[in-house]
């Protein structure tokens, strides 16, 4: 056995981690050399194939409960998971002596960022000062103190005996634009990219593991997304011809919304819009709620696999949100834009590229949604073994209070961490996940494992289920900004990077 | 903090009549107008006083829309109390609750204390289902009914507070087995090592065990 990974594995990891926190977030090059093509190291949770029911229409027999699989032999596990992470490590060597040349310039990036801070908080407060009165009940929020942990957060943020709180809506930007050299000279490379005649994928995702810049993100997103095609002679047509088909669908399906057999969904699409609080003011505009109402109708009766599940609105606002800062003035928070000065015809195209980008990220994780919702049991059951071997205290913690899992992890499975961090922080997500393979299936099982220990201290100060649960229910993530998902992105690879050769490991149930 | 009876609840019932408002009156006092969609569960607590004791309730807010039976089924079990909730201005969630108590009576165990509630009972103007509807439904069942309102907060606690005091009765009839946790009652920690009659629950301090 090789003792480096018997003993050294969590050490060696977290000195891993913690330089690649420290910049990951500004150096794509190295983010990306991490980015790995190859289907197979993704494959954790590829290899169950569960039969596919209507969420709505559930089979006639009842499926089995919880199906127990055998325990595997912990030892044989431990075997198979150091003989397929044994190169890894190897590789890992390579990575560390890398991260230790580059040393020099970190002193760099530290004050550069530092200045960049300091640029968004004046820039931010000027702004709130200058928009301030013009919002009824705070409607522009402020960055809210650090030290207000039970703010009513991104997530739903009740239910801590606060007091009476607003619903806060969160802005996707917090300040105009500070463009410093390094992201003029990102946004110079991603133009490149994006405007030669063939779009080079690997490049492209590349580049954007690491963040896009809001500029390009649109293009970039819908290329990453499989919907705009790599070659740009074929952009345009394309375009038209999926706008076309999608406003084609709307002519010949829309109409059966009333019939008996759709009517309840579509009373449910009805009932959801106006409930989504991630963008109350832009939720209220009757344009936006139709938008939403047609996107979602005609993909949930064009899949009716899965049918519309709640959650799969959320999934619908980033694209939304992107596609519409295309459109608008760069200091109008999209939040507070009123769409109705929009023509026609531009929502009509935000409406098709949100409906084809929606339904190629759903392709992707169809089985979250089946019957039974296979694909979040399993990921949840994933996250869990997970856990259990990153921070056992935690993981200890968790079990000796009787906190499941699924207590807490079903919504982040469900809505994709939409719930539990504000919308911008979403979207930087989303750049890495598009940019991953499988990235909103298998990426996100790591993200998510990342996302709960980073919690962990605080987990383990509350001393009663209650207790524990209240404060997953309520993340303080309501200040959060791109770096915080940057640090999570970088810890969220290491893990794959240790675990993803070994899926088998992880799918022992023990 | 100290409490002598921990008792488990569930709310169930139709997509948007109420049921995160009604427990986020309850354990906050205040009311939201747009409340996001519930997925999956959720979770609620607050202590109330019975008979002079203390008691822990612990409250899993479930999500209406039929997807997420599957999820939310397994949370019946270990639950001693039952809020089934529907709207007074929409007829459709009344209509359902026979599906609904079917699934509650088949997925819990048998002494589960079930409160029907009629929300939204300051719509008046809007008002679907007669108050003598619910009243006979409840009846019928055997349920206890009172029709409340999560806005203006009207029965609220009484609704949470009387399905307890029904399951502190049981306790004392006896009918209750209250040394297993699967009843979604428990005892309080400090309170087992004075009474001779109330044997300490597996696990001494620590919380929660199965489900929820």
């Amino acid at each position: 056995m090789n003792p480096r990974l018997q003993y050294g594995l969590l050490r060696v990891d977290k000195n891993r981690v913690r330089m690649a926190k420290d910049y990951y977030g500004y150096r794509p090059d190295i983010a990306t050399d991490c980015y790995d093509t190859r289907t197979d190291r993704c494959g954790l949770l590829r290899h169950v194939i569960k039969p596919v029911y209507g969420a709505q229409h559930p089979p006639i027999q009842a499926m089995p409960k919880g199906e127990e699989k055998p325990r595997g032999n912990k030892r044989d596990a431990f075997h198979d998971f150091e003989n397929n992470t044994s190169d890894a490590w190897d590789d890992g060597e390579d990575d560390l002596l890398y991260m230790a040349n580059i040393q020099m310039s970190l002193k760099d990036v530290r004050s550069t960022a530092k200045a960049v801070i300091d640029n968004h908080s004046r820039s931010v407060n000027a702004h709130n000062n200058r928009l301030a009165p013009k919002g009824p009940q705070g409607q522009y929020t402020a960055i809210p103190s650090a030290t207000s942990t039970h703010g009513a957060g991104p997530g739903v943020g009740i239910r801590l005996n606060s007091g009476w709180q607003p619903p806060k809506t969160t802005p996707i930007r917090f300040q105009k634009e500070q463009v410093p050299d390094r992201e003029a000279a990102k946004l110079e490379k991603f133009r490149s990219v994006l405007a030669g005649p063939n779009t080079d994928l690997d490049e492209l995702k590349k580049l954007s593991w690491s963040g896009i810049p809001r500029a390009v993100r649109p293009t970039a997103w819908k290329i990453l997304s499989g919907y705009l095609p790599a070659s740009m002679d074929r952009r345009d047509p394309t375009l038209q011809r999926k706008r076309n088909e999608y406003f084609g669908f709307i002519e010949q399906y829309y109409d059966t919304r009333h019939q008996e057999l759709h009517q309840d969904t579509f009373r449910q699409i009805l009932k959801d819009i106006p409930r989504m609080t991630s963008l109350a003011h832009l939720f209220q505009q009757k344009v936006v709620q139709e938008i939403f109402e047609r996107i979602l109708y005609i993909w949930a009766i064009r899949h009716p696999a899965s049918g519309y599940v709640q959650g799969i609105n959320d999934l619908v606002t980033p694209f939304f949100v992107v596609f519409l800062s295309e459109y608008i003035d760069n200091d109008v928070e999209s939040e507070n834009c009123d769409l109705s000065s929009l023509p026609e015809e531009t929502l009509k195209i935000i409406e098709a590229d949100s409906y084809w980008c929606t339904s190629k990220l759903l392709d992707g994780i169809q089985d979250n949604y089946t019957f039974a919702q296979p694909g979040i049991q399993m990921k949840v059951n994933a996250l869990k073994e997970l856990v259990k071997r990153i921070d056992v205290p935690l993981h200890r913690h968790l079990e000796e209070h009787g906190v499941e899992y699924l207590q807490f992890s079903f919504r982040w499975m469900n809505n994709l961490l939409m719930r539990e961090i504000p919308l911008r922080c979403t979207i930087r997500l989303w750049d890495t996940y598009q940019s991953e393979t499988n990235g909103f299936a298998d990426f996100h099982l790591y993200m998510c494992a990342a996302f709960l220990v980073r919690f962990s201290k605080d987990i383990q100060r509350e001393v009663d289920f209650q207790g524990i649960l209240m404060y997953l229910q309520n993340l303080p993530t309501h200040h959060w900004r791109n770096e915080d998902i940057g640090e999570l992105l970088a810890e969220a690879f290491k893990l794959k990077y240790m675990f993803a050769d070994a899926p088998n490991h992880l799918s022992k149930k023990s | 903090m100290s409490y002598a009876y921990l008792f488990k609840y569930i709310i169930i019932g139709d997509t948007g009549v109420g049921k995160s408002c009604l427990l986020l009156q309850f354990t906050d006092k205040r009311f939201q107008p747009v409340h996001d969609l519930t997925i999956g569960v959720e979770f609620g607590a607050r202590m109330i006083t019975i008979d002079g004791k203390q008691i822990k309730l612990q409250i899993w807010d479930t999500a209406g829309q039929e997807s997420f039976r599957s999820i939310t089924r397994s949370y019946y079990r270990g639950a001693a109390g039952a809020l089934l909730v529907y709207d007074i201005t929409r007829r459709d969630t009344f209509n359902h609750l026979t599906t609904w108590l079917e699934d509650a009576r088949q997925h819990s165990n048998s002494n589960m204390v079930i409160m029907l509630i009629g929300n939204k009972s300051d719509l008046e103007a809007r008002r679907d289902v007669k108050k003598e509807e619910g009243e006979a439904f409840a009846r019928e069942h055997g349920l206890i009914f009172m029709e409340t309102s999560a806005k203006t907060a009207a029965n609220v606690e009484e609704a949470f507070i009387n399905t307890a005091k029904e399951i502190y009765q049981k306790i004392q009839d006896g009918v209750f087995d209250i040394n297993n946790e699967a009843n979604g009652i428990k005892i309080g920690p400090q309170h087992s090592p004075s009474n001779p009659n109330m044997p300490s629950p597996a696990g001494g301090g620590s919380q929660g065990g199965g489900c929820c």
